[in-house]
């Protein structure tokens, strides 16, 4: 899937997208009152996107050495989970990914 | 304006001094980002564009992971509209604070908001000025863009291998972004992601759709069956 469209074409639109939701509470109100059922959704989403952002990238981007990507994100779990500063699980990750691919 | 009478207004320094632990942890994440996209085949100037204009940690993160494995540039602006739409709501929760900031001003502090930024604000648990403002989200701003420049220029000095490993980076972030939420919120968290990544999987590896609209599915579906099926007892912990 190739597209012709530079890079700062994306980049930009990206930044339109994200400068959209940041300003318009400090534009309008109406967010201050939103129907229950729409703020339950909207305070699962950040969860459901983790879940799509780390599958199925995090072991088909490394195919045919796939397991050096799920080795790399386990890593970073565990880490994580023992409270240690995002830098710590980061770069054990690399690290141990670096060794699934070489080894 | 009757709480100036017993706390003094706010100032620029303050916001530096609060901003600066922002700062530093800024530094490595947005390192990892500019390695990122050296990696994608971004040039520099870039790398910095996106940076300078975007601000968002899991927002650009996504959005460079679109743009390299193909994706149209209406999937990513929607995916990335999705992904940031939080700062909507934090950004409601400052706007009461943020007494007389008009103008580009206000535009200002709403481009900086950002999940760190908005906490530290909040829990000042007083009116905003726009020097502490300013100082906060400007201190944060320096750490997330000279962070992207340092990553993307040490991606020069690394051999090939580890360049590839270093591609790891930003699942390795959202990894243990997950752990923590799930060591915060409970099991509900693994469960919802899991249905999430399944059915991302699913129509990537299997149905071929395309990267943005597979990811905007997987995450609006696993978002209503969790708001079906969790009763509103179980989301408390969620805030």
């Amino acid at each position: 899937m190739s597209h012709n469209i530079p890079y700062f074409v994306y980049i930009l639109a990206s930044a339109v997208a994200t400068i959209l939701v940041r300003a318009i509470p400090y534009y309008a109100s109406f967010l201050n009152h939103l129907p229950p059922f729409l703020n339950k959704c909207l305070r699962l989403l950040p969860i459901a996107a983790l879940g799509a952002l780390i599958c199925p990238g995090a072991f088909w981007d490394f195919n045919p050495t796939w397991y050096a990507g799920v080795m790399g994100v386990g890593v970073a779990y565990i880490l994580a989970w023992f409270k240690m500063p995002m830098i710590i699980p980061i770069i054990a990750s690399i690290f141990v990914t670096y060794l699934g691919l070489v080894l | 304006m009757e709480q100036s009478t017993q706390f003094p207004v706010l100032s620029f320094s303050e916001g530096v001094k609060d901003g600066f632990p922002i700062c530093i942890g800024y530094f490595p994440t947005a390192m990892a980002f500019g390695l990122v996209c050296r990696t994608a085949g971004l040039k520099l100037w870039e790398a910095a564009l996106f940076s300078l204009t975007n601000f968002a940690g899991s927002g650009q993160f996504l959005a460079i992971s679109l743009l390299s494995s193909g994706a149209m540039i209406t999937e990513m602006f929607i995916s990335v509209l999705l992904v940031n739409l939080r700062y909507s709501f934090m950004g409601a929760v400052i706007t009461p604070k943020l007494k007389d900031v008009r103008g580009i001003k206000r535009f200002m502090v709403a481009f900086g908001t950002t999940d760190e930024v908005f906490s530290v604000a909040i829990f000042k648990g007083r009116n905003l000025s726009w020097r502490y403002m300013s100082g906060l989200e400007l201190i944060s701003y320096c750490g997330w863009v000279t962070g992207t420049f340092v990553g993307f220029w040490v991606g020069m000095f690394l051999p090939y291998a580890m360049q590839m490993a270093v591609g790891v980076t930003l699942y390795a972030m959202f990894s243990s972004l997950l752990a923590q939420e799930t060591r915060q919120k409970g099991a509900m968290v693994l469960l919802i992601s899991a249905v999430s990544a399944t059915l991302n999987s699913l129509l990537i590896i299997f149905v071929h759709l395309g990267t943005g609209w597979s990811f905007v599915i997987s995450m609006l579906t696993a978002t209503l069956l969790g708001a079906f099926f969790i009763s509103d007892e179980g989301l408390e912990a969620v805030q």
